[in-house]
C-alpha cells in the first residue's frame, strides 16, 4: 500500500515534518478572521459541550 | 475522514500545515494554521493559498482548482492531527466570506456522520446567534469542534 493509499484509508494522519513552517507559527496571519472569531466568541460564548 | 486527501507537512508543534492542491489550474500551495485566540483552549482555523512572494496566506481567494472535496478532506485531516496533539482544544472555524463559510458547511455536512464519531460539532445559527449541535441543511455563520474523549 502506498503512503497516499494509507492516508486515504485512515482517519489518523500521516505527517511529514517541515521546519520551514515554524516561521508561520504564533503569527497573526489571518487578522480579519481572528477579529471575527473573537467578536463571535464574545457575543455568543461557547456551546454546551457534553463531555 | 476516509476520503482522498493530499499528503501534508507540519512543523513540530502541529499548528501549521502545508500541502499542494493539484488541479486544473496546476499546483497551488495551501496552508492551514491553528492560531490561539486568547480565549482558553480555543484555536482559530485559518486556511488559504500561500503567496511565496509576499509570504502571506490569502484566505479570501476562490481558487477553483477542481478539487475542493479533496482539499476539504485534507483540512479535516489536519483537524484530526491538531486534536491528537491538543485533545482539549476547541477548533473554531468561520469563512472569510459567505462563500467560504458555505464551503466549510458543505465539508462538514458531507462527512457529518463520520465526524460525529470523533468530534462534537456545533454551528452558530445566523438568525439568532446561538450555538447548536450541527444540523445538516441549516445556515451557520461559524463552527466549533471538540474532540470527544475516548
Amino acid at each position: 500500500m502506498t503512503t497516499i493509499q494509507k492516508l486515504n484509508s485512515t482517519k489518523l494522519p500521516i505527517i511529514a515534518f517541515d521546519k520551514s513552517l515554524e516561521q508561520f507559527r504564533d503569527k497573526d496571519l489571518f487578522p480579519k478572521k481572528m477579529e471575527k472569531a473573537k467578536e463571535i466568541l464574545k457575543k455568543a460564548g461557547l456551546p454546551n459541550f457534553k463531555k | 475522514m476516509n476520503r482522498p486527501k493530499y499528503l501534508y507537512k507540519s512543523e513540530e508543534e502541529f499548528k501549521v500545515y502545508s500541502f499542494y492542491s493539484e488541479g486544473i489550474k496546476g499546483l497551488i500551495k495551501k496552508m492551514i494554521v491553528f492560531s490561539f485566540t486568547g480565549e482558553s483552549n480555543i484555536y482559530n482555523l485559518g486556511f488559504g493559498d500561500y503567496n511565496a512572494e509576499t509570504k502571506t496566506i490569502d484566505d479570501e481567494i476562490i481558487t477553483n482548482n477542481g478539487d475542493s472535496l479533496k482539499v476539504l478532506a485534507t483540512v479535516a485531516s489536519t483537524v484530526y492531527a491538531f486534536t491528537e496533539k491538543y485533545p482539549d482544544a476547541l477548533v473554531f472555524a468561520t469563512g472569510s466570506n459567505n462563500l467560504r463559510t458555505r464551503l466549510y458547511r458543505m465539508g462538514i455536512t458531507n462527512n457529518l456522520e463520520e465526524i460525529k464519531v470523533d468530534f462534537e460539532v456545533f454551528g452558530l445559527r445566523v438568525d439568532n446567534n446561538v450555538w447548536e449541535e450541527f444540523i445538516s441543511g441549516e445556515d451557520y455563520d461559524a463552527f466549533i469542534v471538540k474532540r470527544k474523549k475516548i
